[in-house]
């Protein structure tokens, strides 16, 4: 869990202490890369916090960021080509249709655990490596600190 | 279509494919995705039969309508095809269990996707039969011709 605004206080009350904390070669953020995503539901069945949740929700204009190559961008070059206005708004997705459910992750209840890294087939869900100066120690609040071997 | 005259009248001339005139701007394509087990084989049936049929459509055969994803479904609109539909078993015989299942719901998926670029929803939609019931097939199929033939082509980019 990210640290508390009282475990900040407290680093931060350290004279000498805070500057030498370092998290280089053990911090890690969870990045989720939503265009490879095929909404199996695997890293929402492993989360051990609850940080990652499911929505039937889906918005069409997230296929045209989504890049060349993947089922997504294929659509959303096939939506282009016949579509009369921008898309308008999202809309709730069958029950069976699965791959276009949309994964929330919520980063302030993320453990840095990486039981969804593990478990996601497509590589959508990675660590990636976070250095303490980009971080600035533990302080960051929307960064996850964890230990996941990068 | 040979006539009689060019098969030297040796050959009963098959009855003509029955086209009602498209509105207005040119033959509309509607692509037909049936599948193997209960759709193709309806299909085929009418064939045998003799039966006409609109010539707007333009079938492919799939093992399963559960194969026909939403991208087959997009690609042929945006490839050319003015309606799409798919024609798989009833509900509850699939012969792969749920495919007509996955595919009706992706069908109502493509719908929405559709609609919320301003394209009608009617251009796209599933019908379901089995093997022996070649009058649904013909049905559906001059149901769809209908539907896409009062709908303007599909523009494209
Ligand atoms: S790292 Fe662990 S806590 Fe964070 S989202 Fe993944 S499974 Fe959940
Ligand atoms: S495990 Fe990976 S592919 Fe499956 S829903 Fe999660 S992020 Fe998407």
């Amino acid at each position: 869990m990210p640290l508390t605004a009282r475990g900040r206080e407290i680093l931060g009350s350290l004279p000498g202490v805070a500057p030498t904390v370092t998290t280089d070669g053990i911090g890690c953020e969870i990045v989720r890369r939503e265009e490879l995503c095929i909404g199996c539901g695997r890293c929402v069945k492993v989360c051990p916090s609850a940080a990652i949740a499911e929505s039937s929700r889906f918005d069409p204009a997230q296929l045209y960021d989504a890049p060349a190559g993947t089922t997504r961008g294929a659509l959303g070059a096939a939506l282009r080509r016949i579509a009369r206005h921008e898309p308008d708004g999202s809309f709730e997705v069958p029950e069976r249709v699965r791959t276009f459910r949309t994964i929330e992750f919520d980063r302030t209840r993320c453990l840095g655990c990486g039981a969804c890294t593990r478990a996601c087939p497509t590589g959508a869900v990675t660590a990636r490596p976070v250095n303490a100066g980009e971080i600035g120690g533990f302080a960051g609040a929307d960064r996850v600190p964890c230990a996941v071997p990068a | 279509m040979p006539s009689a005259a060019r098969t030297g009248g040796a050959v009963a001339e098959p009855e003509r494919f029955a086209t009602e005139p498209a509105a207005d701007d040119g033959e509309r394509t509607i692509i037909g995705f049936f599948c193997r087990e209960c759709a193709y084989a309806a299909a085929d049936a009418t064939g045998n039969a003799r039966v006409p049929l609109p010539t707007t459509v333009r079938s492919v055969l799939v093992p399963c309508t559960g194969r026909v994803g939403p991208l087959h479904v997009m690609s042929a609109l945006a490839e050319g095809a003015d309606g799409v539909f798919l024609a798989g078993c009833l509900e509850g015989q699939c012969h792969y269990r749920e495919g007509n299942l996955s595919a009706l719901d992706r069908i109502a998926f493509v719908q929405r996707l559709l609609e919320s670029v301003g394209v009608e929803r009617e251009r796209v939609q599933m019908f379901t039969m089995s093997a022996a019931d070649s009058p649904r097939f013909v049905a559906a199929t001059k149901r769809m011709h209908a539907t896409i033939s009062a709908l303007p082509r599909l523009e494209r980019r």
